[in-house]
């Protein structure tokens, strides 16, 4: 399986997932002019990916913030992988947020608020 | 536009105590080169992040609904008058207040009084239910967004969100929208 990178811009995120190790990154602000249409390929990639994982699965968000609609992609995106893990797969969230900014607190803590695999919330 | 009508629009607008107001096209750089330029200048105000960002959200979901739903109307085939989108923040006293305005299609007047009078009628508590409700149905196939903007709004405003809307003629409303940080 390839990888998928997309580069990061003012208003859209980096996306560097890397099959083999296990680990997807996800980093920087999320308001692309279409949220949907941005995060398509993620979603194919991880539908894909997840019938065959690595055998640890890391999800590491710095999303510092997202727009409504970014929002509902990252709940999509977290159902994936909690029903990956609900299967028995090792799958986690790293969630980084910057300790000043309380609404990327907020946020992450709603987020893990809703889904059952482990979700760490980590202060930098 | 004549010199003493750009007079009084500034006079208008500086009585506001206004940060930023654009009126035109809201194309998607328009809207994130303004949103740079609102965070830059809160940065240099030295508010708290936390409050920066508030503004800033509302503003791009404001910005984002007059665009996607003018767009909407464009791919029906029943396009907007054109420009008639407004943005607007301001500060009282010692909070920001972001407006917008755009013309809506009668139609979706009723739908929207409701959708607004419900999130009025809401405390914290019962605006978090309804955004987790809708943030767990699935996406309407062809929508820009995720139906979680207004609720979004509601939730980081320090008052229920103020809303008027006004017939223009027949087939328009113009709809304002105020949210308080």
């Amino acid at each position: 399986m390839d990888s998928l990178r997309i580069e990061a811009t003012s208003c859209s995120p980096l996306i560097d997932f890397d099959p083999a190790a296990g680990l997807l990154r996800i980093e920087g602000e999320s308001y692309p002019e279409n949220s949907f249409d941005f995060y398509a390929p993620v979603f194919n990639w991880l539908e894909d990916y997840l019938k065959a994982p690595a055998p640890a699965v890391v999800l590491d968000i710095g999303l510092s913030y997202l727009n409504t609609s970014s929002i509902k992609c990252m709940i999509d995106v977290l159902e994936m992988l909690d029903g990956a893990h609900q299967k028995g797969q090792t799958v986690s969230v790293r969630w980084h947020y910057d300790s000043d900014n309380d609404r990327a607190l907020d946020m992450a803590e709603e987020f893990a608020e809703d889904v059952s695999l482990p979700f760490e919330i980590l202060a930098h | 536009m004549k010199g003493n009508e750009l007079f009084n629009l500034q006079e208008l607008l500086s009585r506001q105590k206004l940060l930023i107001c654009f009126s035109g096209p809201f194309s998607h750089s328009v809207i994130e080169e303004l949103g740079k330029a609102v965070r830059n200048h809160l940065e240099n105000e030295r508010i708290e992040k936390s409050a920066i960002m508030d503004v800033f959200s509302v503003y791009v979901e404001q910005a984002q609904n007059v665009r996607n739903y003018t767009a909407s109307r464009e791919a029906l085939g029943r396009p907007i008058p054109a420009n008639s989108g407004i943005v607007v923040i301001g500060k009282e006293d010692d909070h920001y207040v972001v407006s917008s305005g755009n013309l809506v299609e009668a139609d979706d007047v009723p739908g929207l009084s409701a959708m607004l009078e419900k999130l009025r009628g809401l405390d914290k508590a019962g605006l978090k239910a309804v955004y987790k409700e809708q943030s767990r149905k699935p996406r309407e196939a062809g929508a820009s967004g995720a139906g979680l903007g207004l609720i979004d709004m509601a939730r980081k405003a320090t008052r229920p969100l103020e809303y008027s809307l006004r017939a223009v003629d027949d087939t328009y409303f113009f709809f304002s929208l105020e949210v308080q940080l």
